[in-house]
Formats: structure tokens, C-alpha cells, sequence
């Protein structure tokens, strides 16, 4: 008979106990999450530098990344309020909660979208200045990130559908969901601060 | 979940099977890389020289014979960017740390098995793309494996930054999106699998070194993204992120302005740096390792060496413009670069020293491992000396750029790195296949391979010291440099000598594949917790689950198995010393 | 017996390779001295390769006796080293190496590098302006006036014109221009200024030990002394294409008269 113990055995064999499972992709996302931040921080500071150039042109940005920002915090309200709601297994409200989260992922993808059409129909490009260029970069970088966040929160969503049956293990889901997601707000801002500030 | 042979060998999860895949792939790499190799030292030791029999090969880059520069440019640069990523870091830090790992740690598998069977496909393919750029208009990338813009940015520079160099860059792309899933599984496998009783100061040094290496590449890869994502859209959609304004190059202007060509180097060396560490923390983790099993007794100073590691680690992470000392970057950011990476000599000696005295009052069994075991010593002291003279801004105004380095890198990420390749293959290869290498041929190939190898790079640092240029076609234009011209020669016999030994090796490894001896569970009488299980461990590794009860150097004791006593040995059976 | 043949063999190729390595280096030099803060790099190498040396040839030595006697034991010595001999050894020789890199630096590496870097160019130096291109050295001279004249990429052509030179500019009618020559008159200082037209190149003199990367869109300068006279190579070092390899220069010292002549011919060939 094979005791060896995998990380699903051991977690059978200890029901109530945070399961190792869990504990592996909570790590496992905080290491990406590292990873994921000295890319940023590359870019970041490449764009610090370069800022200190003499060809420097700052660009106009257009007022819809203000409204992506807010769709983005919204975002993140909302799957606050669906993990509270879990927490006092209020299903059906955290069910709803996660479906605005995840609408607003997308809308925030949308908005960024509408907001390069509107650069390009202003005649600014990737080539057109140094700012530009940094601007699509950064905010094409963010956005892909995002795309892979809104599969992670479709997971969490997924087992917010049926938390009734297994509380803890949709605990842990959501968990990881609040990381990544509210992680990728935080980015966000900074370099959202950045490019129009800076 | 193990049926069928696709399953179970293509597409297995299992952390074996992944283990041997990257390997094997890896050994495949390492022979296009040899034949790179073989082709440069071809056209410095005999330089205009027409090599018939290669021009039907090569028609296009040997036309009548003879090499053509552009052509040498992409052999160099393929050679280098082949080697590094896709020979020693499959081989060893892929291949043996997802073989090895779980083992070691006393687990059934990785903690993500199929992010591991990911990360391998995604592997070789990026390896094919690499390899393909050969094939494409204009050659494979050619500037250098270091890819400095404008050179690798402007298609009309050289012949290799058309097309070869954007296949260069998805290549690595690629490479570093497996890298990463890899390294997080090796980390999250220490942190979370290991056995009970299996403290971090219980592990192995080799589980060590693999788990500082991946964080290390977990931490230094992302700003080489960056950077490769800014390079291929300089190249291809008109930004200027390394290009400054009035650029001239082949009689054009190009319309760029305000790039840095100084900002790709600095993302790149951030991390090209750590990126060496990565590649020797887990040859020097494996050489220490292996050197108990044939000394029976003890390794020196265990616990310190973890901590040589780990200070390594987080010091490499802050040197990299110790190869921009005369880039044009600030004369004070140099002299920090310096004396920061002088601190670096610290721990290497303190590790270095360990090793060494290890072998103080040994019982010494010289069986092939062990050979390269101890070359690994050597070749890492005499490499390592050679950072002296690099870290130091004002010695490495001469040396830049010159042979002198290329006989430094070499000796520590193709000579640390592949002698501990072959001790670990030749140590680990009955665990993995169940079978015995020959022992004779595993002999003469030590011969073979640390002299030649030894006396190759050694020469270099002294072309270097003479003023040779690296990157050179030829060194006929100079007179200053005529009198390397025996040297080369002498290199490049060296260097053919070099390559035909390593069939030696092959001719073994595939022969003792099918035919080897069988092996048993514990052929060498190790310590560590891959030789409690069978050869080849089944599925899942463990019968039972280990339970760790000492450290796994326990060497020199007496017990009802020999002189020494596994990780798993009772404490009540034999006393845990340390 | 073949234990100890084994044995032998092992413990006599680290030998050697230790005594020939040595051996070997030490016939081994850098082209002749031609420059006065080359003399500080000079000791700063000597005294990193005597140390080195010594110590490679010690570590060597140490390896193929630790073999030696290994090989030949039956039984193991002391098994397990105490925890302080661990740590004394460790430090003592960490530290004694710390010593004797960072003690390089310190003592004889950083004043040489500072010296060449922060001290201010004498006001006689002999001022010049390197534009490196593939596979070409361009060379301008500022002229009786001392002024470089004005320069514009949209400017270059490649046959008649490769600096981009605007000779509308009234500093630039007396430039000099050569192509992969450079004339300096001995005793005083060079100070060279350096641009790239294309790629990153670097500017090599190996006897005078100069060594800086001419990058596009950055002028580094350097200030060096010449303590010969005679004609000298100068090469690329940094990978620039396919003609890197023969991107060849030289740097002729000459007497200050001969300078002059060779100054008048230039610009009388214009």
C-alpha cells in the first residue's frame, strides 16, 4: 500500500487544517508576484531614467484612464465584498459580487483599449515620443498581466458558484484571487502616477 | 495516470522523467554548441585556411572553405547564447534540480507537476527557435550574446540582426517564461515537501543551491524581459529606447531619438550577472556534495557554506557594472561596482576552502565522480582568481573585452559547470537508469577533458593579458597581436582534443544506457535520500514516506551498512553528530 | 598498486598544471609601456599576478597533496573538524583574501583610477576628436583656431563628407580631418574626445593602456600622457560588425616639429 504522502493525502488526512495545497499556490503566487514586480520595477526605472533625457516630450493622456482607474478600484471593492459575503455564506450575494469584479476587469481591458484608440486617433503612436512609447510598454505589460488575473478570478468565481459545499477550500481560492488581483491595482496606480505625473 | 508510453515518458508530469527530458535535451544542445565551438577554434588556429570538406557543409558560411565574418559573428554569438542557456542551465539547474529535488527532499514529486511539464515543453521550444534562427535571411543573431544595440537594434548593422535576432529575442522570452515556472516549482518544493524531520540545515547542499539559484533567477530575469520587449520594438515599431538621435549606419540616418544604448546593458548585466550565479551555485552545491561519498568521511564546514550561498546570492545581485567599467558610466559608480564585487571573494573562498578541506584526512576513492568532483575545485580556483583582476575597474581597463575574459567566463560557467555536469551524470546516472557507466571509459574521459580544458582557457587569459581582443575573426591585422598566433594554434589542437574526448563520453552514456550493469539502490553507499529508494525510483519515489532523523554528511560511523548511515538511520540506532 | 598508481597520476596533474601554470604566466606581459598613468595599471596587474600566483600555485599544490595522502589512507583521519576550527578557517582565509583584492583596489588600483579620471586635462594637451564608424577611425583636429567646427548627422556622406562636417561654419574651415591616423607630438597630453557614428565601438590603444567605449550618443574623453614616441596600433574593442577584427588605427607619437609638418600636410591636402 503507497503511504507516501502527496500534498492532496496529507491534506485528507488533517480535514479542518489549512490544506498544503493551498499553501503551495499561496507561495507559489507570491514568488510570481515577485517576479512580477521587478519587471515593473525594470520598467519603472528605465522610465526614470530616460525621463532625464533631453528629447523628453510629455504626451496628452486621455481622461478615460481615469475612468479605467475607477473601474479598477470598483473592481477590487467588489471582490471584497464577495469575499465578506462568502465569509457570512451569503452565497448568492458573493456570487454577484464576483460577477462585477470580473465585469470590471473586462471593462477596465475595454477602457484601455478605448483609451490607445483615442492616443492613436490623436496621431500618438509607440515612435511618436519617448513617453509614448513607455506608455504603450507599460500599460501593454499591465494589461497582459490582467488578462491572466481575470482567469484566476473566473477560478475563484467558479468556486464561489459552489462555496456552500466546501468553505475552506473556496476560502483559499479566494485568497489568491484578493492577492493577485488587488496586487495588480496597486501596480496600477504606481504606474498610472507615473506616467502622468512623472 | 501512468498508462501508455506517451503518458508516461512524452508527456509525464512526473518530475523524473521532466528531470531526464531537460538533460537529454540539454546533451543535444551541448553538441551544436561543441560543433560551434569546434567551428571557431577551426578559423583562429588556422586562419585562411580552406576547409573543403566544410564548405559543402556550410556553403553559405564557409563558401570555398573558408569562413566568412558574418558567419563567425553568428557562430560566436549562437555558441555562447546555446551554451549558457540552453546547455548548462537545462542540464544542470533544470534537469538535475527537478531530478534531484524532490528526491532529496524526501517528496513524491515537484509541487507543481504540471507547471513542470510545461515548463519543459516550453522549453524545447525554445530551444527550436533558437536553433531555426540559424535558417532565416541574414543568418542567426550576431551580436554577441550580450546583444548590445545599435549593433543587435539596426537590421543593416550586421547580417544576424535582421531576422536571427528577433528569433533571438522570442527565444528568450520563451526561455525565461519556462525558467520562471521552473524556479517557482523548485522553491515552492523546498519550502513545502520536505520530509518530516528534514530541516533547511538538514538539506543536502546541492537542495540548497538549486533552491538559492532559482530565486535568484526568479528575481533577475524579469529586468532582461524588459529589456528584450524594449529591443524588439526599437527593431521593429520605431521606438527609441536604446537608440539616440543621428544615428548613421550604412550610409542611412535613422530617424531615432534620445535612446540610451547604455540602458540596454545596464538591464542586461542586471541580469546577466546573477545569471552566472545561477549557473555555478548548483555545480558548486553538487561538487560539495558528491566529494563525502569518496572521502567517507564528513564535508568541512557544512552550515557555513549554505551561508557562502546565500551571501553570493544576494551580493550578485549588486555588481553587474563590474562589465561596464569603461562603458562611459560614471567613474564613481565604478569604483562602488569594484569594491563590491571584491566583497564577492569573500564568501567563493570561504566555499572554496571548504571544499578542500574536506579532503583533509580522507580516505580518497578516485572513481570517475570523484575525478570531476575535485577538477571542479581546481577549475573553480583558478576561474575564480581570475575575478581579481576583473572586479578591479583599474586592472580591467586592459582586460575589457579581451581574451582575458573569455578565458575567466569559461573556466567558471564552461569548466566549474560542465566538470560538475559530468560528476553528477556519472554519479547519478545508475539512480536514474538503473544501470553502471563504465567505469575505464568514465576514467579516460576525466583525462581527456580537465587537461585539455585547463590548458585552453588558461592560455586565453594570457592572449588577453597580451591585448586580444575578444570577438576577433582573426587576429592578422595587427602586428601587436602576431605573436599569438602560436598561441591560438596551440589552443585550437587543445581544443580538438577536447571535443574528441567528450565521444568518450557519449559512446559511454548511450552504451551503459542499454547495456550498462544493473545498479543497485545504493551503488556509491551515500548518505542522501534518493539512495534509500530503488534504481530508478518508482512513481511517487518513496515505498514509505521517509522520516529524516540526522543531517546528510553522516559519514565515518559505524553501522550494520558500512561506514556510514542514511538521512534515514534512527537516532537510537546510530548518534545523529550533527 | 593501481590504487596508488591512480593516485599518483591525479595527485601529479594538479602538480603540474599548478607548477606550469605558474611557469607559463609568468613569461607572459603586456605590449611595452608607452604611457604615464599606464604605469599605475602596470603595477596594479604585477601585483595581481604575483599574488594570484602565489596563491594559485599554493592552492594547486595543497590539492594534489590532499590527494596524495588520501589515496593512500586506509582509514579516515579525524572525522569531523570542530566547529571553531571551522569558523578560524574560514574567516582567517575569507578575510586574508578579502585582504589582498580589496587591499589592491584600495592601495594601488583606486588612486590610479581616480587619478585618471579626475584629474583636470593640462591646458597644453593636444585636443582631439575620434568619431569611430564601421570599420573606420575618423580623426579631426580643431585647426589654428582651437574650435571644432559644427557637425550634423543630416550632413554625412559617406565618400566626401563622413563626419557630417558643416563647412558653412567659420570654425570648421580649418579642421583637419584624416582617416584612421592619429599624430600627437610627444611631451605633452592627449586629450581625446570620442564619438560613435553607428554602432558602440571602443577605442583601444593596448601600449598606452587606454581602453573606453565610444557609444553613440555619449562624448566620453580621456586624458592620457605618452612617455615614447614611435608609431602604435589602435584597435576596436567592442563588437561593432563584421570588420570589428581589422578596425586598425595608429597612434603616432612624434616630435613636436614633426608634428607640425605632419599637421601642415593634412590640411594642405584638404
Amino acid at each position: 500500500m503507497n503511504m507516501v504522502m502527496d500534498s492532496r493525502s496529507l491534506a485528507a488526512s488533517q480535514p479542518g487544517a489549512v490544506s498544503l495545497r493551498e499553501d503551495q499556490l499561496r507561495l507559489g503566487l507570491w514568488m510570481f508576484l515577485a517576479t512580477v514586480t521587478m519587471l515593473f520595477a525594470a520598467f519603472v526605472s528605465a522610465y526614470i531614467v530616460r525621463r532625464s533625457g533631453t528629447d523628453w516630450r510629455q504626451v496628452q493622456l486621455p481622461a478615460m484612464l481615469w475612468v479605467n482607474t475607477l473601474i479598477l478600484a470598483v473592481s477590487s471593492v467588489a471582490l471584497e465584498a464577495a469575499s465578506r459575503s462568502g465569509f457570512r455564506l451569503r452565497w448568492r450575494q458573493a456570487e454577484l459580487a464576483m460577477g462585477a469584479a470580473l465585469a470590471g476587469g473586462l471593462g477596465f481591458l475595454a477602457g484601455q483599449f478605448v483609451a490607445w484608440r483615442e492616443m492613436m486617433a490623436a496621431g500618438i503612436y509607440l515612435p511618436t515620443s519617448p513617453h509614448a512609447s513607455f506608455f504603450f510598454v507599460i500599460t501593454g505589460a499591465h494589461a497582459l498581466h490582467v488578462v491572466a488575473a481575470l482567469a484566476v478570478l473566473t477560478w475563484g468565481a467558479v468556486a464561489t458558484r459552489s462555496g456552500a459545499t466546501d468553505v475552506p477550500a473556496w476560502a483559499a481560492r479566494m485568497e489568491l484571487c484578493r492577492t493577485f488581483w488587488h496586487y495588480l491595482g496597486a501596480v496600477w496606480l504606481v504606474l498610472f502616477a507615473l506616467v502622468s505625473l512623472y | 495516470m501512468t498508462n501508455g508510453f506517451v503518458r508516461r515518458y512524452i508527456f509525464s508530469t512526473d518530475h523524473k522523467i521532466i528531470g531526464i527530458q531537460y538533460i537529454l535535451t540539454g546533451l543535444i544542445m551541448a553538441i551544436v554548441g561543441a560543433w560551434l565551438a569546434v567551428l571557431i577554434r577551426l578559423q583562429l588556429g588556422w586562419p585562411e585556411h580552406q576547409w573543403v570538406f566544410l564548405s559543402r557543409l556550410l556553403p553559405k558560411g564557409m563558401p570555398s572553405g573558408v569562413m566568412t565574418p558574418e558567419f563567425y559573428l553568428a557562430v560566436v554569438t549562437m555558441h555562447g547564447t546555446i551554451m549558457v542557456f540552453f546547455f548548462i542551465s537545462y542540464v544542470l539547474v533544470s534537469g538535475f534540480g527537478n531530478y534531484l529535488v524532490p528526491l532529496q527532499v524526501g517528496a513524491r514529486d515537484m509541487a507543481f507537476p504540471f507547471l513542470n511539464m510545461l515548463s519543459y515543453w516550453i522549453a524545447l521550444l525554445s530551444a527550436v527557435v533558437m536553433v531555426l534562427s540559424f535558417f532565416v535571411e541574414g543568418g542567426a543573431a550576431a551580436a554577441g550574446w550580450t546583444a548590445y544595440p545599435p549593433l543587435s537594434a539596426v537590421a543593416s548593422a550586421v547580417p544576424g540582426s535582421q531576422m536571427g535576432q528577433t528569433l533571438w529575442i522570442l527565444s528568450m522570452a520563451l526561455f525565461i517564461a519556462s525558467f520562471t515556472m521552473s524556479g517557482l516549482n523548485i522553491v515552492a518544493t523546498v519550502f513545502s515537501t520536505r520530509a518530516p524531520g528534514l530541516s533547511m540545515m538538514r538539506l543536502p547542499l546541492t537542495v540548497w543551491s538549486f533552491f538559492i539559484a532559482s530565486i535568484l533567477g526568479l528575481l533577475a530575469f524579469p529586468p532582461l524581459t524588459a529589456g528584450a520587449v524594449m529591443l524588439l520594438f526599437d527593431r521593429h515599431f520605431g521606438t527609441s529606447f536604446f537608440l539616440p538621435s543621428g544615428l548613421v549606419v550604412a550610409g542611412k540616418l535613422l530617424p531615432n531619438t534620445g535612446g540610451s544604448p547604455l540602458l540596454w546593458q545596464h538591464l542586461f548585466w542586471f541580469l546577466g550577472h546573477p545569471e552566472v550565479y545561477v549557473l555555478i551555485l548548483p555545480a558548486l552545491g553538487i561538487a560539495f556534495d558528491i566529494l563525502p561519498a569518496f572521502t567517507r568521511k564528513p564535508v568541512f564546514g557544512y552550515r557555513i557554506s549554505v551561508w557562502c550561498l546565500v551571501a553570493v546570492g544576494c551580493l550578485s545581485m549588486i555588481v553587474w557594472g563590474h562589465h561596464m567599467f569603461v562603458s562611459g558610466m560614471s567613474p564613481f559608480t565604478g569604483e562602488y561596482f569594484s569594491l563590491v564585487t571584491l566583497t564577492i571573494t569573500v564568501p567563493m573562498t570561504i566555499f572554496g576552502v571548504n571544499m578542500l578541506a574536506s579532503l583533509w584526512g580522507a580516505k580518497l576513492e578516485l572513481r570517475t565522480p570523484m575525478l570531476f568532483a575535485l577538477s571542479v575545485i581546481a577549475m573553480f580556483g583558478s576561474g575564480g582568481f581570475g575575478g581579481l583582476f576583473l572586479g578591479n575597474a583599474t586592472a580591467d581597463m586592459q582586460l575589457h573585452d579581451t581574451y582575458f575574459v573569455v578565458g575567466h567566463f569559461h573556466m567558471m560557467i564552461g569548466g566549474v559547470t560542465l566538470l560538475a555536469t559530468f560528476a553528477a551524470i556519472y554519479f547519478w546516472f545508475p539512480k536514474m537508469f538503473g544501470r553502471t557507466m563504465n567505469e575505464t571509459l568514465g576514467r579516460l574521459h576525466f583525462w581527456f577533458t580537465f587537461g585539455p580544458f585547463f590548458v585552453i582557457f588558461f592560455m586565453q587569459h594570457f592572449l588577453g593579458l597580451q591585448g586580444a581582443p575578444r570577438r576577433y575573426y582573426a587576429f592578422t591585422a595587427f602586428d601587436y597581436l602576431r605573436d599569438t598566433r602560436g598561441q591560438n594554434l596551440a589552443i585550437s589542437i587543445a581544443a580538438l582534443l577536447l571535443v574528441s574526448g567528450q565521444l568518450l563520453f557519449l559512446v559511454n552514456f548511450v552504451w551503459s544506457l542499454f547495456g550498462g550493469l544493473a545498479a543497485k539502490a545504493n551503488p556509491w553507499q551515500a548518505t542522501t535520500l534518493e539512495w534509500t529508494t530503488a534504481s530508478p525510483p518508482p512513481h511517487g519515489n518513496f515505498e514509505t514516506q521517509p522520516v529524516v532523523e540526522r543531517w546528510a554528511y553522516e559519514y565515518g560511523v559505524q553501522t550494520t551498512d558500512g561506514d556510514f548511515a542514511v538521512q534515514t538511520v534512527p537516532a537510537r540506532n546510530v548518534p545523529v553528530t550533527a | 598498486m593501481r590504487r596508488s598508481l591512480e593516485t599518483a597520476l591525479a595527485a601529479a596533474l594538479f602538480a603540474v598544471v599548478g607548477i606550469g601554470g605558474v611557469v607559463y604566466g609568468a613569461r607572459s606581459w603586456m605590449p611595452p609601456l608607452a604611457s604615464r598613468h599606464g604605469a599605475g595599471i602596470d603595477a596594479m596587474l604585477l601585483y595581481l599576478l604575483v599574488t594570484v600566483g602565489g596563491l594559485f600555485l599554493t592552492g594547486y599544490l595543497a590539492l594534489a597533496y590532499l590527494i596524495w595522502r588520501g589515496g593512500r589512507r586506509d582509514r579516515i583521519g579525524t572525522r569531523l573538524a570542530s566547529h571553531k576550527t571551522e569558523v578560524v578557517l574560514s574567516v582567517v582565509l575569507g578575510l586574508g583574501m578579502a585582504v589582498i583584492a580589496e587591499g589592491g583596489v584600495l592601495g594601488i588600483g583606486m588612486p590610479v583610477w581616480t587619478e585618471y579620471f579626475d584629474a583636470a586635462p593640462p591646458a597644453d594637451a593636444t585636443v582631439i576628436e575620434v568619431t569611430a564608424q564601421q570599420f573606420m577611425w575618423n580623426v579631426r583636429y580643431p585647426g589654428a583656431d582651437g574650435r571644432f567646427g559644427r557637425t550634423a548627422p543630416q550632413l554625412v556622406d559617406e565618400t566626401t563628407n563622413p563626419l557630417g562636417l558643416d563647412r558653412s561654419d567659420p570654425a570648421a574651415t580649418d579642421d583637419i580631418v584624416t582617416i584612421n591616423e592619429i599624430a600627437v607630438p610627444f611631451g605633452r597630453a592627449v586629450r581625446i574626445r570620442l564619438h560613435a557614428k553607428d554602432v558602440i565601438h571602443s577605442f583601444f590603444l593596448p601600449h598606452f593602456r587606454v581602453k573606453q567605449d565610444a557609444v553613440p550618443g555619449m562624448t566620453p574623453e580621456m586624458v592620457f600622457f605618452p612617455t615614447s614616441t614611435g608609431s602604435f596600433e589602435l584597435a576596436c574593442a567592442e563588437l561593432c560588425g563584421l570588420a570589428h577584427y581589422r578596425m586598425r588605427g595608429f597612434f603616432n607619437v612624434v616630435s613636436e616639429t614633426q608634428f607640425r609638418a605632419w599637421l601642415s600636410t593634412q590640411a594642405a591636402t584638404r
